[in-house]
């Protein structure tokens, strides 16, 4: 597997941030941070309770304005944009707290997905049957490989509001691959499992990176998880970036044990 | 055991998603228009003057609201404002243009009414919740002010009312003193059936699902790349029309002869707000359920408590029973807000769920 | 030219021109901003405490103040039927808490709106029942409210204080001081602030909720009772003034949900802003343009400051 996937891997950076600082009324968010995602890879953003990297997500796919730096995604370089245009370039993600469409059904969920890639306008709607009917048909299509691939066939027509916690995580994941992105992001995908459903959930990341060769940024606090599952890692503390690269390396690094056994500073 | 799916196999994904995938749902449907239809064989003018129009073009109203409310998650209090907008501008069009078919004025007013709910939606970009509420309230009260006040709309009627003129309909008179309930309760009956259908349609597609995400949670919405305005704005053009066609429809084709300014004031927002609470929130079928509940049960009452009462020589005057009547619907809000807070359509469901498992209870 | 001098210049000119009318219709917007803060409070008290938005205040206030007219019209003595008054109000959120708000807990905002949407519909039904629909005087001078103006020479005119609208104000003050008093020192205003804060956390530390809503609801009641009062003596007791009341909202949007203050300022600034747009520019349309003035203010400053007066800048976590 590890064969297929360096094969896969090449050196071409999909994204990169400059230099990006976050602050929230005076309080210091990130601070200076620069790293990159190469096209292909898994990109492990760890660090302790309170050291950015959801705000670094947020960052990325335009919910937080930067004070300063820049971003880099598929060449195009920007300070700040709207979310829903992160979204149509290509960027996907999924919440640390689920944030699922709570009344609407699991394939609904999963057809929202679909939103940026459907065209047929309002005129089409009204009558539903022709092409408007046909588009939805073909999303249709899309929207099931996915409930096969993530095994949710079961759960296919119930609200997600009442599915069980880990059952919403993976339709959240999901509704992130509807989108078809090239640049996933996943916060705590495993957050609150057992051990059972983060088996299961780090399947499916592998099977994503491996069968659709989606780049995946993923925050994680498992770190048995997250040396198994990346390539390479990013450590923030305190909005600062103190290591970057392959796991091996991480793992070593005094400065991240420090951080993570808490030394004083 | 007539209400199984069992031998029904669906062979492709647009059998699926069709709105009534079961055969007996779809002959139900069959029968109840078959029913409508043929009513006025049967029934007397009264039945479809006071009952029947003003349900539909109450339901009407109820879808209008409930997509904007129920689906989209805009909390409006401006109903009896939007509807208004509908009643004069087809009253302005139809006197500026005698010759053009009433009937379609009555649509193209909607058309209008959907232009000024965009505008007083454009807050909800920046406001959200009970702020947008307290917008809603202000298109409500400064609308009510401009058909009491901006004689031009009523074209300077000494009565300060719209006065319905006459016109027909392939030679039948539609509005005015002259045209019989049967004709109207036909025209209405065409124009609600098929906006209902265009209602279930948008709600089943793109269109409903990106207002429903909306409505859910709208920073994952934006996040998907739903553009959280445009898709806010929709929601109010096409609520705002179906209001406005809806307050047309109930000027001309219920009350027939004319309205004054306060037919279209707060109360008759509050009015349609309580039907699509206890029809059900998100349902194109339960503005239907909830418009039944909320205007014919009191008429039903109406006849039925004085008729049961006078046997033992009591007497329940008119006011009584209307005060009752506020009782029982507010009641009915609080009742169904707690045992089931998606209203009937949704008992409705369970209930069609419980038959189709019967006599397994799951 | 001739609409801008009209909507720019000349009202001013008529401001500075008779400013014994000016500072007449200031005070026309003092005594009706006191008033609408008094019922904006009743809104802030409810939904600081159980974060419920109260649609059925404005609907409290005349019940109250119908529930002690109607009592005194049946020959019951003027204070015994403000003591009856009283406990009807306590009977009210006794009612509202065991059957609205006990069994909707922890359900989503939007649903305990439309519950008091509901509740607001019973007490109208529920009043009109009990005591009819027709408006009724306020029994002001059984109550030893003063009555008749002050008249006096200033600003080159005369300006004329009713003595009822000084002792609203003054009853409303004091009324607001005693509450900021109660919320700030006592036991049960911090357990008050406690449950504002957070339900569970409230409950953790052994706060009986029930109780809580209990209280709150009752001093909203009574909080409805003397705008009922003071109101209903302005002009008299009937069911128009719920829609009245609903002008408690833009006050609320634009002091904040959450603040005693803010309802104070708010309801000054949309109570002068209404009324000296009424005097001064309504008559540029037609007048009349005090029913819906209130709430484009309070939108057009929604519009520059989404989270009110004395909000802080929500930040949108995800």
């Amino acid at each position: 597997m590890t064969n297929e996937r360096e094969r896969r891997q090449s050196n071409d950076i999909i994204l990169a941030v400059e230099d990006v600082t976050l602050s929230f009324g005076g309080v210091r968010a990130i601070t200076g941070v620069s790293f990159d995602i190469r096209k292909g890879e898994i990109r492990a953003i760890i660090g302790p309770n309170g050291a950015g990297k959801t705000s670094m997500l947020n960052v990325i796919n335009g919910f937080y304005f930067p004070e300063e730096g820049r971003i880099t995604f598929r060449g195009q370089t920007r300070q700040r944009m709207r979310p829903h245009v992160a979204a149509s370039q290509g960027i996907a993600r999924t919440f640390q707290n689920v944030a699922l469409f709570k009344g609407m059904t699991t394939l609904d969920n999963i057809m929202v997905g679909r939103t940026l890639k459907m065209h047929k306008g309002l005129f089409w709607q009204i009558w539903r049957h022709g092409p408007a009917l046909a588009e939805e048909v073909e999303h249709r299509k899309v929207a099931e490989e996915i409930i096969d691939f993530l095994e949710i066939q079961h759960i296919r027509k119930t609200p997600v509001g009442r599915l069980p916690y880990g059952l919403q995580k993976r339709v959240e994941l999901g509704r992130a691959l509807a989108m078809e992105p090239d640049l996933l992001l996943l916060d705590e995908p495993m957050a609150g499992m057992n051990l059972e459903e983060k088996e299961d959930m780090s399947r499916f990341i592998v099977d994503v990176n491996n069968q659709y060769g989606t780049t995946i940024a993923l925050i994680e606090h498992d770190i048995g998880v997250v040396m198994d599952l990346s390539d390479r890692i990013v450590v923030l503390e305190y909005g600062r970036k103190i290591a970057d690269g392959k796991p091996e390396v991480v793992k070593s690094d005094q400065r991240v044990i420090d951080a993570y056994l808490g030394v004083a500073h | 055991m007539l209400y199984r799916e069992a031998g029904q196999y669906k062979t492709g994904y647009t059998a699926d998603m069709a709105v009534f995938p079961i055969a007996q749902d779809r002959a139900g449907i069959a029968i109840i228009l078959a029913a409508v239809v043929l009513l006025p064989i049967v029934a007397n003018d009264f039945m479809l003057q006071a009952v029947m129009i003003p349900f539909l073009v109450f339901a009407l109203a109820a879808i209008g609201l409930n997509l904007l409310t129920g689906y989209t998650g805009l909390l409006s209090l401006g109903t009896g404002g939007f509807m208004g907008v509908g009643a004069y501008a087809c009253y302005k069009l139809t006197t500026f243009f005698p010759e053009v078919n009433i009937v379609i004025w009555i649509l193209v007013s909607g058309l209008f009414a959907a232009g000024v709910g965009v505008i007083f939606g454009l807050p909800s970009l920046r406001i959200k919740g009970f702020y947008l509420m307290v917008a809603t309230l202000a298109s409500q009260f400064f609308l009510q002010w401009c058909f009491n006040r901006v004689q031009w709309l009523y074209n300077y009627n000494a009565s300060g009312a719209i006065e319905v003129p006459e016109r027909y309909l392939f030679g039948w008179a539609l509005t005015g003193a002259r045209a019989t309930p049967t004709v109207r309760y036909y025209v209405v009956l065409t124009i609600v059936v098929a906006l209902t259908w265009i209602a279930s349609n948008l709600v089943h597609g793109r269109i409903g699902r990106s207002w429903m995400a909306v409505r859910d949670m709208d920073i994952a919405a934006e996040l998907m790349g739903i553009r959280l305005l445009p898709t806010k704005l929709l929601a109010f053009a096409v609520s705002s029309f179906y209001c406005g066609v809806a307050g047309a429809l109930m000027v001309f084709l219920w009350y027939a002869t004319g309205a004054e300014y306060n037919v279209f004031d707060i109360n008759q927002s509050f009015y349609i707000l309580s039907m699509i609470i206890i029809g059900g929130l998100g349902s194109v079928l339960g503005a239907f359920f909830g418009a039944a509940l909320i205007y014919i049960l009191p008429i039903a009452l109406g006849f039925a408590v004085p008729a049961l009462l006078a046997p033992f020589g009591l007497h329940i005057g008119a006011d009584t029973l209307e005060h009752v009547r506020l009782i029982i619907i507010g009641a009915l809000i609080i009742f169904f807000l707690i045992v089931e807070p998606h209203g009937l359509a949704r008992l409705w469901q369970i209930g069609k769920h419980k038959l189709r498992m019967w006599p397994f209870p799951y | 030219m001739d609409v801008l001098y009209k909507v720019l210049v000349d009202p001013f000119l008529q401001m500075g021109g008779a400013p014994d009318l000016f500072v007449q219709t200031l005070w026309e917007g003092f005594v009706v901003g006191t008033l609408y803060a008094l019922i904006a409070l009743g809104f802030v008290l409810i939904f600081k405490a159980s974060g419920v938005f109260n649609f059925a205040q404005g609907i409290m206030v005349v019940f109250a103040a119908l529930t002690l007219v109607g009592l005194y019209e049946k020959g019951v003595p003027a204070y015994a039927a403000l003591l009856l008054a009283i406990g009807a109000m306590f009977l009210i959120a006794l009612g509202t808490e065991r059957l609205v708000l006990r069994p909707l807990v922890n359900q989503p905002d939007i649903i305990l709106f439309m519950a008091t949407f509901g509740l607001t519909y019973v007490l109208i039904g529920l009043g009109e029942l009990i005591f009819g629909g027709s408006p009724k005087v306020m029994i002001a001078d059984q109550l030893l409210l003063p009555k008749g103006d002050i008249t006096f020479q200033a600003f080159g005119g005369i300006v004329q204080l009713q003595k009822i609208d000084i002792a609203a104000a003054v009853i409303a003050s004091l009324m607001i001081a005693a509450l900021a008093v109660f919320f700030q020192k006592t036991r049960i205003g911090r357990a008050l602030r406690a449950v504002a804060d957070s339900h569970k956390a409230a409950l953790s530390v052994g706060i009986s909720l029930n109780q809580i809503w209990v209280i709150v609801w009752f001093t909203a009641g009574v909080v409805a009772l003397v705008t009922g009062i003071m109101w209903g003596a302005r002009s008299e007791v009937s069911f128009a003034l719920q829609i009245i009341a609903l002008k408690a909202l833009p006050v609320l949007i634009l002091g904040g949900f959450t603040s005693i203050p803010g309802a104070i300022v708010g309801g000054l600034i949309i109570g002068l802003g209404e009324k000296l747009g009424e005097f001064y520019w309504g008559g540029l349309v037609g007048g009349g343009i005090e029913s819906w003035l209130a709430y484009m203010i309070a939108l057009i400053f929604l519009l520059f400051r989404p989270q009110g007066l004395f909000g802080e800048r929500i930040i949108e976590r995800i």
